[in-house]
């Protein structure tokens, strides 16, 4: 396994967390209304801090307040450029035997999944994703631990999606 | 609940026709509630009932619970039907628990002190998938208790039951009816009491003795709440050494006839458990420091479901989860093959971490090493306390990647293995290329191992 041809610096530049296998693997991407949809979650809790600012400074008029704005404004921009990264990282493959889920832009995940180890698969939509028309598909193993949840999906695709890995579970069996 | 519907296709046919636990067991279930009632009921009613009436309260609660437990005891019973345990409890809310018997992960055969003094004992059912576990089936007589496990794992790993039928041998002592298979292993007590001596709550014991002993002496003013409270604090720090003491108490170490691991243990409340090897999701070797100027070590396994509920609803304090207590490099590597057959802990093919994983873990960088050896994935990780944790590829849920911030800069990459009912084996700072070779191995040789074993 530890062919020191692999480690060579040529050889590591090509591949990234988010692409290991460049050529072999057809990505989907998500919707891109999952950037829309986590710039309103973003905005929603922005306006929320900004109402409990507005109060506090309607009954104290301290200066504080006014900084306390300041700072979730500065913070808003931090979180939406986070969330914009974060959302368009996200992506997803079906290969023959396996799931692959890739996200994160700091921190670079993957999840390789194998169809056969899948216990349930949870398509859920809460009220804001209805309203961007989004659904998310988490597929669950026996193991706590496994991490495969891919949001932002058109219900179309969730559906199929879920569909399509229900019967793979189906014929690869056993969950143990 | 209503019974589970009936599967299309033949009609599944009652393999163990319905019987009933033993008529103490509702008595022995509402022992602790009993206990709290009186109590309740002593604080103030001996004051106000003065001791005759008192006495006669206490009789009629006497009089209620054991009609309670009459009453009780004709709704409870079980019966296997078609591929299913079924479990019936319950008087008021009357409750019917079907347990698929392909989910049984291992049966354990447990005797709670007082279950003991009647020659009573309780069947834990570990089922994968249930985070809280399933009913427990208390209790019933050690004897029968012991040929209801066989049975049960015997249809659940499909193989013909065992010919004979056991009729409960209500007069058979219970060691002897035991002791059919002779052990493989015992762990010597002192090891163990000594194994637990060296743990640091125990260590720090006579520092805090000393402090109480000093304040006695010393400082007049010092009430004596104060000293109770610190005798309290000190016996609950030696508490749960104590507890793990009389937990594996006359550890020993067997095989059933159908090639499976027993372990048995316990000192007040003993516990016979029976895991299938492949029932085992992964094995992890533990050396604390304080051990190692012994030599020490200890393995426990992960079996999926392992979170026992006992019968009072209670999540299972002691530990369960041990093949090995305490013991030598030597003896681990004679018994962990019991476990995962064909595995030797001294001798994997473990690579270290490269050099420039220094920069994220100094110290740690000596410690860290992974490999894949012919049947599991085996990481070790800890300063302090090493840990080596071996997943055999036919157990492995999912492998994840992930690249942190830092660890891109280095080119490197940290590799988890999930496995059922334990955290996850994680190959930390390992160099990118060879986490994603070894991701892409690891999913091909969980692949072709479940192959080989469905």
């Amino acid at each position: 396994m530890t062919d020191p041809r692999l480690d060579s610096p040529l050889h590591t530049a090509t591949r990234s967390a988010l692409d290991p296998w460049p050529g072999e693997v057809a990505w989907r991407p998500v919707s891109p209304r999952l950037v829309a949809l986590e710039l309103t979650r973003v905005a929603i809790s922005t306006a929320v801090m900004l109402a409990v600012c507005a109060v506090i400074w309607f009954f104290t008029s301290s200066a504080w307040a006014l900084f306390a704005a300041a700072a979730v404004l500065v913070f808003t921009v931090v979180r939406g450029v986070v969330a914009v990264r974060a959302a368009r990282s996200y992506g997803y493959a079906e290969r023959e035997r396996d799931l692959l889920v890739r996200h994160g832009r700091m921190v670079r995940h993957l999840s390789i999944v194998p169809y056969a180890r899948m216990q349930y698969v949870d398509v859920v939509a809460g009220p804001l994703e209805r309203a961007f028309g989004l659904a998310t598909v988490q597929l669950h193993t026996a193991a706590a631990a496994s991490d495969a949840t891919i949001p932002g999906l058109e219900p179309a695709e969730a559906a199929r999606l879920r569909d399509r890995l229900a019967a793979l579970g189906e014929d690869a069996g056993e969950g143990l | 609940m209503p019974p589970p519907a009936a599967e299309p296709g033949p009609q599944p046919h009652t393999v163990i026709a319905r019987q009933r636990l033993h008529p103490l067991s509702p008595v022995l279930k509402s022992v602790r509630t009993l206990f709290l009632i009186v109590a309740a009921v002593s604080w103030r009613g001996l004051q106000n009932l003065g001791p005759d009436r008192y006495a006669l309260v206490l009789l009629g609660l006497l009089v209620l619970v054991l009609l309670y437990s009459a009453v009780a005891w004709r709704f409870t019973g079980y019966e296997v039907v078609g591929r299913e345990l079924r479990i019936h409890e319950g008087v008021l809310f009357r409750r019917t628990r079907a347990v698929p018997l392909e989910r049984l992960q291992s049966i354990e055969v447990v005797q709670p002190v007082l279950a003991r003094l009647a020659g009573l004992s309780e069947l834990r059912l570990d089922v994968a998938g249930a985070g809280k576990a399933e009913a427990p089936l208390a209790f019933l007589p050690l004897a029968e208790a012991d040929a209801l496990r066989a049975r049960l794992l015997a249809l659940a790993s499909r193989t013909p039951a065992p010919a004979a039928e056991t009729a409960p041998a209500e007069t058979g002592l219970p060691e002897a009816a035991r002791s059919e298979e002779p052990d493989v292993y015992r762990v010597d007590n002192n090891d163990v009491v000594v194994s637990q001596f060296l743990t640091p709550p125990v260590m720090f014991t006579p520092l805090a003795v000393l402090y109480i002993v000093g304040q006695l002496v010393f400082n007049s003013e010092f009430g004596v709440f104060a000293v109770a409270s610190m005798v309290t604090a000190v016996a609950g720090t030696i508490g749960a050494p104590v507890m793990r003491i009389l937990n594996f108490w006359n550890f020993r170490i067997g095989r059933t006839a159908d090639e499976r691991l027993r372990i048995r243990h316990g000192k007040l409340e003993t516990r016979s458990q029976v895991v299938a090897s492949r029932r085992v999701q992964s094995l992890t070797v533990t050396w604390p420091l304080l051990w190692r100027g012994k030599g020490w070590l200890r393995v426990t396994l992960a079996v999926a479901g392992q979170n026992s509920v006992g019968a009072d609803g209670q999540q299972s304090r002691a530990e369960t989860d041990r093949l090995l207590p305490v013991a030598t490099v030597e003896t681990a590597r004679a018994m962990v093959p019991l476990a995962l057959p064909g595995l030797d802990i001294t001798a994997l093919p473990l690579s270290p971490v490269p050099d420039r994983a220094r920069w994220l873990a100094p110290l740690r960088r000596r410690v860290l090493a992974a490999g894949l050896t012919e049947h599991a994935f085996a990481t070790v990780d800890g300063l302090l306390t090493r840990q080596l944790t071996v997943v055999p590829y036919a157990r492995i849920q999912s492998v994840r990647v992930t690249e942190g911030p830092w660890q891109r800069r280095l080119g490197l990459a940290t590799v988890y293995v999930d496995v059922a009912g334990s955290t996850p084996a994680a190959a930390v700072h390992r160099p990118l290329a060879e986490a994603f070779a070894w991701a892409d191995e690891l999913t091909t040789r969980a692949r072709a191992a479940r192959a080989a074993t469905v």
